[in-house]
Parts: C-alpha cells; structure tokens; sequence
C-alpha cells in the first residue's frame, strides 16, 4: 500500500508539472519567438496597420495570427497561403454550409469567398466588402438595374437580399432561399387573412408557388405581378382555366396541354397544326405551358424566361455550343431562337422559318456581296448529288471553334473538303 | 494420337466460331454498302425521316415529298424504288412493317398512323378501339413486333397504348413521372419496351408485361447530344440515333454503353442530322440521313 502511494504521487506530480509543459509544446511546435506567428509580418507588411484601423478585423488577424491562413516560409497556392483558397476558409467556417444544400452561391461553391469578404478587415460587419444589397449588385448588375425601374417596390428587397436569401447556401430552398416557396412569403404575407383570400379569389394559394404570379424583387404592375400579365389573369377570370377554388380540385386544369390554350388562341394554334412539322412538345401533357407562362412573365410572349433559358432547357446542346464555340453567331448569343426557327411549326425541317437556309440566312447577310462562291439550286454539292451548296455547306449556324464559324480550322481544309484536286 | 486429334478439333471449333460470335454481340459493324439518293424515276429523296426494313423490303418515309418510296433488298443492296404516294399520307415521319409486309407510316402533319398493303394501297388509318375514356391520343412514334402487336408513344396522354394486330387495345403503359421528352420507342423480342429521352439522353425499360417504365441507363450525354430515335435488332443490341450528333450509339438492352458509330458529314458514311434507322434479320441496317437527303445502308 505504501510502495504503491509513493510511485503514484511523483506521476501526479510529473502530470502537474508536465501538462501546462505539453500544451504549450502543443500550441507553439516550432518554439517561434513572441509576434512569431504573425504580429513580426507587419514589420515588412507595414500597409496592413492602416487596414486593420477598420472596425471589423478577422479573429486570426486581430490575434496576430497571419500563419493562421498563411504558409510564412513556402506555400503551392498565391498569397502563400497555407491550403487550397477553397479549404482555407472552410478550415474553421465550416458550420456556414448545410451539410446536404439544396443550393449552393456560385462564388462559395468556387471557394471564392474573398468576392464578398475581406479576409483582413473592413468596415462592414463579417468582413464584408460592400455594405448591404450594394455588394450583391456588384456581380448581379442587372438585378441591380431593374429593381431601380421598378414602380412598385418589395420592401424587404430594399432593406437587403439576405432577407430572403442566404449568401452561402440553402439547406430549404431552391435560389439561395432561406425556406421553399411559399414557406418564405408566408411568413409575412398571412394568407389567412379576408383580405389576402379575397385578393386571391379564395384559391388555397398558400400551397402554390408565389413567383408564377408576382416578381418577389418588384415590378410595374400592382400587386407585384411580372411585368407582362396574361388578359384572363389580370381580368381575374380564373375560372376560365380552373375548376372553382371550393372544389376538390381548385388548381385542376379544364382541359389538358394545348386543348386549354385552344380556347382562346385557336387561330394561332390552328395555323400551328396546319404546318407539316410540328414542335413536339406543343402536343405533350404540358403542351404551351412547356414554354410559356400562363399568368404572368416579364418576357415578351409570356415566355418562362429568356428564350436562351426556354429553348436551352431541352436544347441544351445546342444552346451550349454556342457558349464554348470561339465564333460565335450574334442571334444565338443574344437567344433571338425565333430569328431563324418557328417555334411552333414549320414545314422546313429543324423548323426553319424559311423555305431555305439560304433565305434564312438572307434575312440578315447580303450573300450575293459576301462570296463570289457559287450557292443555290444551281451550284451542286460534290459531295453529295442530292445536295446544293448553301450557307451551311461551310458554316456552322451555332458557332464552331473556327473563324467566320467555319466547319475547318483553315481555309485550304474547308476548300478542299470538296475542290479535292486543291489538296495536298 | 486420338487425344491430340480431339483437342486440334475443339481448337479448330474455337478458331471457327468465337470471332463470329463475337461480332454479333458488338451488332451491325456499319461497314457502308450503298447509299439511295432517288426513287426508281430518278426523283431524288428529300429529307427523309423514317425508315422500315425486313429481308425482303425496305420503305423510306420521303418526308418533304409527302410520300413513301418502297425498294426491295439484294445482298449488297437494294433494288427499285417504287414510289407510294396518297392524299391520305403527308410528311411521314415513321414507318413500320409487319410479318405480312404490310406498311404502317405515321403522317406527321395529322398525327395518325396510316396501313398500306404490302403493294402500297391504303387500307385506312389505325383507330384504336377500347381506348380508356378521358385521354385523346397523340402518337409521337409507334413500333410494330413481331406478333404484330402495335405500340404506340402517346405523347399528350403521357402513355404507351399497347394494341392486337386489329387495333383493339390491349393495355397503356404510363410514362414516368420525370423526364424530358420522349421521341422514340423500341420493343425487342422479348417484349420488352424502350423509350428514348432526347432531352436526358436517357433509356427507359418496361419489361414484357410491366407496368411501368423505369430507366435503363443513367444521362448519356457523354455518348449522345440530342438522340431522337431507338432501335433493336434480335441479338440483344440497341441502337440509338443521335440527330444532333451525327452518330448511332450502341448499348447493351442492360443499358452498357457498346460503341459509338459513324460521325458527322456529307460523304457516304458519314451523316447529317440522321433521325432514323432499322436493322432487319441479315444484319443489314438503313439510316435516314436527313440532312444530306438519302438513305444509307450498312452492314
């Protein structure tokens, strides 16, 4: 009992005297003199003693801790910092994202998190940039633009965008949004309020989805409606299109796809139907509503969104040829889709709104001045004896990697493509 | 000396047989043979889009001309060249047989499909009867097996209509619930039936008798750009017509990706926008080449 009494009291004294030894071994492995890990960088870093007056310092900065982010001797990555920029952050801001997002900021997905934030210090709180809205604006410049036009104002849109949008990521909500829709506008907007049933002519619109009717940044129109509102809608006959809102099914359609629109529209989906090919999807369960809004848009035509954005959801390969190709064709940049195709129907395959290429193209090129190469019915492909030669003989309408949107990166293989006695 | 004798046989046997067998399950090799420009008159095709074959005939649905054009099939090629023309057909954009050699187009101007006789006469359109109320009908495609059973995409009611040789239904399949748009089925010899997603690049499979589609294949958009139509041939081979690609992509009917053939181009065996193609039972296969107006065959 005594012998094991006075092997455990010098280990307990060794511990007391050992642990605060090991800790500071620990937390200063490399024995650096005081200031070491930071507070000597400002010594040859002497402009950072006028950014640091700022109100908002980063922790590791304000402790002097440069070697917090910062390799001090040698680094793979710019600045000489410590990781890859896209782990630095995360290192200790981890908790910012939700483990499974259901959106995610471009910026934070790219570990680009010094767009917003300064890492040393700045005069707004979290080390932003920018105060409020304004630095949001600075990448969203057109959101920024049209909310200033805007006649009729959303008052949380002028207070901040994190009202309604978390700047890092969403666990909840598509867009950046702190909850799904409508969760988000029912916690303000009360929808079990006369008046806000009333307005909505007693549909159980707390389970649809807000932005089909009313553009949450502001709009011209009264009620926060998109710009371009369908007749019917703005009329508030909703009972043209949907079964009673005290029905069993309020929402329910009175006629499937493109029959419904017909009511209406005929004359336009008539001549639709009288061409020999059709657009596909015009006929599908969805039918106009593939493409087009039914209450209300900010796009001419009650388009869903930019025609770049409607066509490319199915034609996405197309649309994305455009983005990668070095030459590319203006229209297709700018998604004038209509300026060459019919988007209902045609008789021209890959419902062309002309006859022929060669007029589609005419539309805007005076070819007769652009080439003395022979194109039309008249100058045969040797390629091929059912073929003439056309615009498209030699260019790619969407845009290819080569000048002028060529189908050859030179000049002598686009030529000898066909003027095989030319090649070499 | 007889063991050595057995084993030279099994040898011989091996040499013989496993390249052969090895070649049918990679399907048609499409080693080009001809290519059809015009009908037996010397007028030229023009933006076919549809393309039915056996061992005996292949019809091309000669789109832009409003009509068929029916040739016959040689070893190496094919023959004649009749043209099938009637106010009751316009701009055909697919086209089937059935084990009599009757023909079956689908007008893509009034959505219906159309029976001809095996001569080209118009026999009437394809009524389905015993269609569930409540659903019209809208077919974007149709597939005719071997029992002459006729599968028919129906894009507005979101189903496949499964209907007897008469035309009396039998059962509808619903469409799944995702996806992007459907162009094209194929039904193999085991009934199974495939739908092909141009939007996803996507397969989907119901099994014979199933009643549902589930997918085959995750996004093939690596292999394909724009596929827009599906068929099989009867050694378990799907072959899948990428228009936008300029190019035919074979899988497994597992869905494992085989080979990619042919690219884009005006020369023989290359293509442009091709929008169809059939595989008959001597391995004999015919493209619709659209954009360079003519029918390729390839074995």
């Amino acid at each position: 009992m005594r012998v094991r009494f006075y092997f455990i009291l010098p280990l307990m004294a060794l511990l007391l005297t050992g642990l605060p030894i090991r800790s500071g071994a620990a937390d200063n492995p490399f024995h650096l003199k005081e200031g070491g890990r930071g507070k000597i960088c400002l010594n040859c870093h002497d402009a950072f003693q006028e950014i640091l007056k700022n109100p908002y310092v980063h922790t590791p900065v304000k402790a002097g801790n440069c070697a917090g982010c910062h390799n001090p001797h040698t680094s793979d990555y710019g600045q000489m910092l410590d990781a890859d920029p896209k782990d630095v952050c995360v290192r200790c801001h981890a908790q910012l994202l939700p483990e499974k997002p259901t959106s995610l900021h471009k910026v934070v997905a790219e570990g680009n998190c010094v767009a917003c934030h300064d890492p040393h210090a700045a005069a707004n709180k979290f080390n932003l940039r920018k105060a409020g809205s304004a630095l949001c604006f600075e990448c969203h410049k057109e959101m920024g633009e049209r909310l200033k036009g805007n006649k009729f104002k959303h008052a949380p849109v002028e207070q901040s965008c994190t009202k309604c949008h978390d700047p890092h990521a969403s666990a909840k909500g598509e867009k950046l949004l702190r909850e799904d829709m409508p969760a988000i506008c029912l916690k303000c907007h009360d929808s079990g309020k006369p008046a806000f049933q009333k307005q909505h002519q007693n549909f159980p619109v707390d389970k649809a989805r807000c932005t089909s009717c009313h553009n949450p940044h502001g709009s011209n129109q009264q009620s926060l409606f998109y710009d371009k509102v369908h007749s019917p809608f703005a009329k508030k006959n909703c009972s043209q299109c949907h079964d009673a809102p005290t029905s069993s099914t309020p929402f329910k359609l009175k006629a499937q796809g493109a029959e419904l629109c017909r009511g209406c529209h005929s004359a336009m989906v008539n001549e639709a139907l009288l061409k020999n090919r059709l657009h596909w999807p015009l006929l599908d369960r969805k039918g106009c509503l593939n493409c087009h809004a039914p209450h209300a848009s900010d796009q001419v035509g009650l388009l869903k969104g930019p025609s770049l954005v409607v066509c490319g959801q199915c034609h996405e390969d197309t649309v994305g040829r455009v983005k990668t190709a070095q030459s590319k064709h203006p229209p297709v940049v700018k998604g004038e889709c209509s300026a060459c195709h019919a988007p209902h129907s045609s008789d021209q395959a890959l419902l062309l709104n002309q006859p022929s290429v060669i007029d589609v193209c005419g539309k805007c090129h005076d070819w007769k001045g652009h080439s003395t190469h022979p194109i039309g019915t008249e100058a045969k492909d040797p390629r091929n004896p059912n073929l003439f030669v056309t615009c498209v003989s030699c260019h790619r309408s969407h845009g290819t990697d080569n000048k002028k949107m060529l189908l050859a990166p030179t000049q002598t293989e686009m030529c000898t493509n066909c003027h095989k006695a030319y090649g070499r | 000396m007889l063991r050595m004798f057995a084993v030279f046989a099994v040898l011989l046997v091996g040499w013989l047989f496993i390249p052969a067998t090895a070649g049918c399950d990679q399907g048609i090799m499409f080693q080009h043979l001809t290519s059809l420009y015009a009908d037996d008159k010397g007028q030229a095709l023009l933006q076919p889009e549809g393309v039915a074959c056996d061992e005996k005939q292949l019809v091309v649905a000669d789109t832009a001309h409003n009509r068929l054009v029916q040739y016959s099939i040689q070893t190496d090629g094919v023959k004649g060249g009749k043209q099938l023309q009637m106010p009751q057909l316009v701009a055909p954009i697919r086209v089937q047989l059935n084990a009599k050699g009757e023909i079956f187009a689908l007008d893509g101007k009034n959505r219906r499909i159309v029976h001809l006789s095996q001569a080209g006469a118009f026999l009437g359109n394809i009524e389905v009867k015993g269609l569930p109320a409540g659903g019209a009908l809208v077919p974007r495609s149709f597939k005719i097996d071997r029992n002459d059973t006729l599968y028919i995409l129906d894009i507005f009611s979101g189903r496949v209509v499964v209907c007897n040789a008469q035309g009396e239904f039998q059962r509808q399949i619903p469409l799944p619930k995702e996806f992007g748009f459907f162009s094209d089925l194929a039904v193999d010899r085991g009934g199974d039936i495939y739908l092909i997603d141009s939007v996803n690049s996507m397969v989907y499979q119901a099994s014979s008798g199933g009643q549902s589609f589930a997918p085959l294949t995750k996004n093939l958009k690596e292999y394909m750009l724009f596929p827009t139509c599906i068929t099989t041939d009867n050694k378990g081979v799907l072959y899948v017509t990428d228009q936008n690609g300029g190019s035919i992509v074979l899988l497994g009917t597992d869905g494992a990706f085989r080979s990619r053939k042919l690219a884009m181009g005006w020369k023989e065996g290359l293509l442009h926008y091709p929008v169809a193609m059939c595989v008959n039972g001597n391995g004999q296969a015919f493209v619709a080449d659209r954009n360079n107006n003519r029918i390729q065959m390839f074995r």
